[in-house]
């Protein structure tokens, strides 16, 4: 099969809706003429120039727009730049774009795509590096994609432009660049599907993202060791896969769960709660999570590689409960 | 209606032990027709139904022991209600059957560790599925913590240490043998005098006029009885009372598929060799096949008990209350044996072993006894 890179699988999902549907366009800052800060739209340059297009830096403006513009109708992609700007616009996601198809006893759909990067990079310091995802977990009315791989990315982001729902989608930087198999031919990835990117039996580790590339390369070092990991990429957040989750826990009888994002409140804590909830006569040993330090990302790079979780600290909490 | 009560088949019988029963609850019954199979000490019987109608209740379930004279099961017509006198009538169970209660809870509190156990949920469930007591099992986790592992250990452990058996319900037989020798054990008390016999001729002659050797010792053990009859008596320890019988009859302790037997040939000291030989071949076929009758078990005076033919030469037998002593024959051996004039000769020998209640007879009682009945066997005339 081909392999293309992760950027490439988002264009030629974005290209290919594009061409099926006339309501779709997409714009933010520097996607344009840049192709995407991170090369997202490099594939796209010189396509569409109705239907993609630079926006000035107003994050209000950029999400506000795609709620007046999925309310009449279209169907609009707003890149969010760096997910930490999402806080700067984000009364017209929160209040307004995750509540419409609710208050209007769902006589109006409301599809559009919010998207755009998220995760650490070389030092991007604390305004640039975040991951906020919970965010759009806590907060209901809006479905949460990250994809981890070019695959998923093409199936998810596709699905998510046939969606009556708003979505978000975020994709880490450093993925950006990563090359994996994508076939030529069309395919959907339905939401609430996790993807085992690993088989074991030991111990289940449920990830999305960067993590998931992180908790494998923790599987291998832990296999030398005898220890069978089985690695859960959850793919979307909202709604999760939490059939797969726990029949994996059934099987291994052991959770991490791990997340680039703050352990604190992270998404790990409602997953973990909820095998408790569901699996307590399954669990032999305390639910642990990987997460972030609670402490803005630092610039410096040794403080940013310090703070962020990575295989190392997968490997310390599979060791830590089965040891 | 008609209350079916736990029958009494004789004056001792305090209990009986249901079987089986022949119809089931709601079926129809006629009157004189089988109702069910209940086992005494001593015997077996069906019992028949009293009247004809409905069996609309059985309270006495099978495999149960119950008191004689209890309401067993109720016949009446149909559609009669017997909720009343089942209620009234609860029967007297002795054995009470265990019921299987539910799963007791699994036990977390341990004061001997330290307060609570630590346990995973996982090793918490398989413990309540496999009723295991925690505070049996080593955690080998953090804190000490429980795992699946150290259950799954424990598990394995407990298998390795497992001794197989399997329970066997005591025969209704077997229960009273039970009783009855415990009975006697504990209130007799028991001597056992032995003296060993020169069985040549004896048992010369037995196969010349084709008899058994029992038969033979039946015979002579009759003619000593009657001369020294306080052997051949029945104790009554409440009124201290020593019943002494003016003819013999002798139970032959008879190894059976079932359990030991004793049946009973009666007036021996009457009878002819031949005829006590044909009595105890025919009484112990029967009693073999399980076709005796209680009548055949009872009244014996005096118990023989030949072990002639097995790998025992001396023991010490258990009186049969309430019979005051028991006579037990040993293997017969060829041995040399010093005769006239100090030659040595191989003769057939073995040993009697009378075992007799002290509380009656004396040692010295015993010994006339056993020289008695030497002399007979060592000198054999049986006329």
């Amino acid at each position: 099969m081909r392999e293309i890179t992760f950027a490439q699988a988002l264009g030629e999902a974005i290209f290919e809706e594009m061409e099926k549907d006339p309501t779709i366009f997409t714009y933010g800052e520097d996607v344009a003429k840049q192709g995407g800060i991170f090369g997202a739209y490099k594939s796209l340059l010189g396509k569409f120039p109705e239907r993609i297009f630079d926006t000035p830096i107003s994050e209000e403006v950029i999400y506000g727009s795609a709620l007046g513009a999925a309310l009449v109708g279209m169907r609009p992609i707003a890149e969010f730049h760096f997910a930490d700007f999402l806080f700067t616009g984000i009364q017209s996601i929160t209040l307004q774009i995750e509540k419409i198809r609710y208050m209007t006893g769902g006589q109006g759909k409301l599809h559009l795509l919010l998207r755009g990067p998220d995760g650490i990079s070389n030092s991007a310091a604390a305004q640039h590096s975040e991951s906020i995802e919970t965010i759009f977990m806590h907060t209901p009315g809006i479905k949460v994609i990250i994809p981890s791989t070019p695959y998923d990315i093409k199936g998810l982001v596709k699905t998510a432009l046939r969606e009556d729902d708003p979505v978000i989608c975020f994709e880490h930087k450093m993925l950006y660049k990563t090359k994996g198999p994508v076939p030529e031919k069309e395919y959907l990835i339905p939401f609430g599907v996790a993807d085992i990117k690993k088989e074991g039996n030991d111990v289940t580790i449920v990830t999305m993202s960067r993590m998931v590339h992180e908790s494998l390369k923790a599987a291998e070092e832990l296999e030398h060791e005898g220890i069978s990991v089985e690695v859960i990429d959850l793919r979307t957040l909202v709604p999760w896969d939490r059939n797969q989750v726990i029949e994996s826990v059934k099987k291994t009888n052991h959770l991490v769960v791990a997340h680039e994002t703050w352990k604190r409140a992270g998404w790990g804590a409602e997953i973990a709660s909820i095998v408790q909830e569901e699996a307590f006569d399954y669990l032999d040993a305390p639910i642990v999570r990987v997460g972030a330090k609670n402490v803005p990302m630092p610039f410096n790079p040794l403080l940013q590689d310090f703070v962020t979780p990575n295989y190392k600290d997968v490997i310390d909490a599979v060791k830590k409960i089965l040891r | 209606m008609y209350e079916i009560k736990m029958p009494r088949f004789g004056l001792t019988m305090e209990s009986g032990f249901i079987e089986k029963w022949f119809k089931k609850e709601g079926e129809k019954v006629k009157e004189g027709e089988p109702l069910l199979e209940v086992s005494s000490e001593k015997i077996t019987n069906e019992v028949v139904s009293p009247a004809s109608g409905i069996l609309l209740k059985i309270i006495g379930k099978e495999k149960e022991e119950i008191k004689v004279a209890t309401v067993i099961a109720i016949i009446g017509e149909e559609g009669e209600k017997v909720e009343e006198i089942k209620e009234k009538e609860e029967p007297k169970r002795i054995v009470e059957t265990t019921e299987r209660g539910e799963i007791p809870p699994i036990k977390v509190a341990s004061p001997e560790r330290g307060g609570r156990i630590k346990a995973s949920p996982l090793a918490k469930k398989i413990a309540r599925e496999k009723n295991l007591d925690l505070s049996q099992i080593k955690g080998t986790g953090p804190d000490g913590r429980i795992e699946k592992k150290d259950v799954l250990a424990y598990l394995s452990s407990a298998s390795e240490k497992k001794v197989e058996f399997k329970i066997e319900k005591l025969s209704s037989l077997r229960r009273t043998i039970a009783e009855r020798l415990s009975k006697s054990f504990h209130t007799a008390v028991t001597l056992t005098n032995t003296t060993e016999v020169d069985f040549t001729e004896f048992k010369k002659l037995m196969k010349e006029k084709n008899v058994s050797i029992t038969s033979g010792l039946a015979f002579v053990l009759s003619k000593v009885l009657i001369e020294l009859n306080k052997f051949n008596a029945h104790f009554n320890s409440d009124k201290k009372e020593l019943i002494i019988y003016n003819n013999v009859n002798i139970g032959i302790a008879v190894d059976t598929e079932k359990g030991l037997m004793v049946p009973v040939i009666r007036n021996t000291d009457k009878l002819s060799l031949k005829t006590i030989n044909d009595q105890i071949k025919k009484i112990a076929g029967e009693v073999r096949k399980g076709i005796i009758s209680e009548d055949d078990i009872k009244g014996s005076t005096f118990t023989l008990t030949n072990l002639g033919m097995m790998r025992t030469e001396i023991f010490t037998p258990v009186i049969n209350p309430p019979e005051v002593a028991i006579l037990g024959i040993g293997r017969i051996i060829k041995k040399p044996v010093i005769v006239d004039e100090d030659k040595i000769s191989v003769r057939e020998l073995a040993f009697l072993s009378l075992s007799y209640d002290h509380r009656i007879i004396d040692g010295a009682d015993a010994a006339k006894f056993l020289e008695k009945l030497a002399k007979l066997i060592e000198n054999p005339e049986l006329k």
